[in-house]
């Protein structure tokens, strides 16, 4: 079995998010990897991921996937985004430059403060520490502009279908 | 892989495992004989990859560049890729009329496991043209294509 071995601080942070999951996100286990998540984060109300009022929501919901490597958690978790994504700090391939992911990593922090980051990150990118160089040059020059093709992205591609 | 301790059980899942290749082949692996990267930046499932081997020296492929290409389905790596030859090129494990690199006939496909790495195809393709069998056998013309 594939997750005998499952470290306890994983099991307990899996049984916390299924039980009490953080507001606008969502985040569950694959069944046959239990370092494996499928995550969902809504986009967050007042930024360009946000979805559409129309008498409920729809869309502004973002798929991603989470993996713990066998390092966890003296190594941060790898995560990305599976949803196309048009926000400086994240790449064609969904990769998020988010320094608690790489050299602030801290063992204190948890799947959870993770997610939220980025959830944060959608509400407040930061083109002066940019992965899409195109992108960040966009917000820089025309900052309007680029926050429409953010929501154009968002409609588009973030459906949660 | 490390043996012996409880983490031998961890599985990387496809998508991060291709990431670390991807990341791998983009600092540039050992003396550059071999190399690869993916062919379309765009695709979130980073399915289709082309490789390079520069020929061995004292052997006919001295000198000359093959580009190959390299399919990771969703099933990568539990199964292997799919692996082809773009440039032409006369060698035993290699069909030829489509470049298909035939698995019955190269080891490293035939007996797959997890752990093996586009990285290990190319550079044992690269050991196998160096092979006694292939080492001399006459080629096609330079910058052809299958």
């Amino acid at each position: 079995m594939a997750n005998s071995n499952l470290p306890r601080r994983i099991i307990k942070e899996t049984q916390r998010l299924l039980s009490e999951p953080a507001p606008g996100i969502s985040a569950s286990p694959s069944e046959d990897n239990m370092r494996y998540f499928n995550v969902m984060i809504l986009g967050p109300t007042q930024s360009p991921y946000e979805g559409t009022f129309v008498q409920l929501l729809i869309g502004g919901v973002f798929k991603l996937e989470l993996f713990l490597p066998e390092e966890y958690p003296m190594a941060a978790p790898k995560v990305r985004f599976l949803t196309k994504i048009y926000h400086p700090n994240i790449d064609k391939l969904g990769r998020i430059c988010l320094d608690i992911l790489k050299d602030k990593w801290s063992p204190a922090l948890q799947i959870r403060t993770v997610l939220l980051s980025i959830q944060a990150l959608l509400s407040a990118p930061n083109p002066d520490d940019p992965l899409s160089e195109n992108i960040a040059k966009h917000w820089k020059t025309n900052e309007a502009e680029a926050v429409e093709t953010a929501k154009e992205w968002t409609r588009l591609y973030a459906s949660g279908a | 892989m490390t043996l012996g301790s409880g983490g031998s059980s961890v599985v990387v899942p496809r998508n991060f495992r291709l990431l670390e290749e991807l990341e791998r082949g983009e600092k540039g692996i050992g003396d550059g004989t071999v190399s690869y990267g993916m062919d379309d930046g765009d695709d979130i499932y980073m399915r289709s990859w082309t490789g390079t081997i520069i020929g061995p020296h004292n052997t006919v492929h001295e000198g000359r560049i093959y580009q190959l290409k390299l399919f990771c389905d969703k099933d990568y790596p539990e199964k292997p890729p799919s692996v082809r030859f773009h440039s032409r090129i006369n060698m035993t494990c290699v069909n030829h009329e489509t470049g298909v690199v035939e698995p019955k006939k190269f080891g490293l496909l035939a007996n797959w496991q997890r752990e093996y790495t586009m990285e290990d195809i190319l550079t044992q393709l690269k050991k196998e043209m160096a092979a006694p069998h292939n080492r001399k056998l006459v080629q096609p013309p330079e910058g052809t294509y299958f």
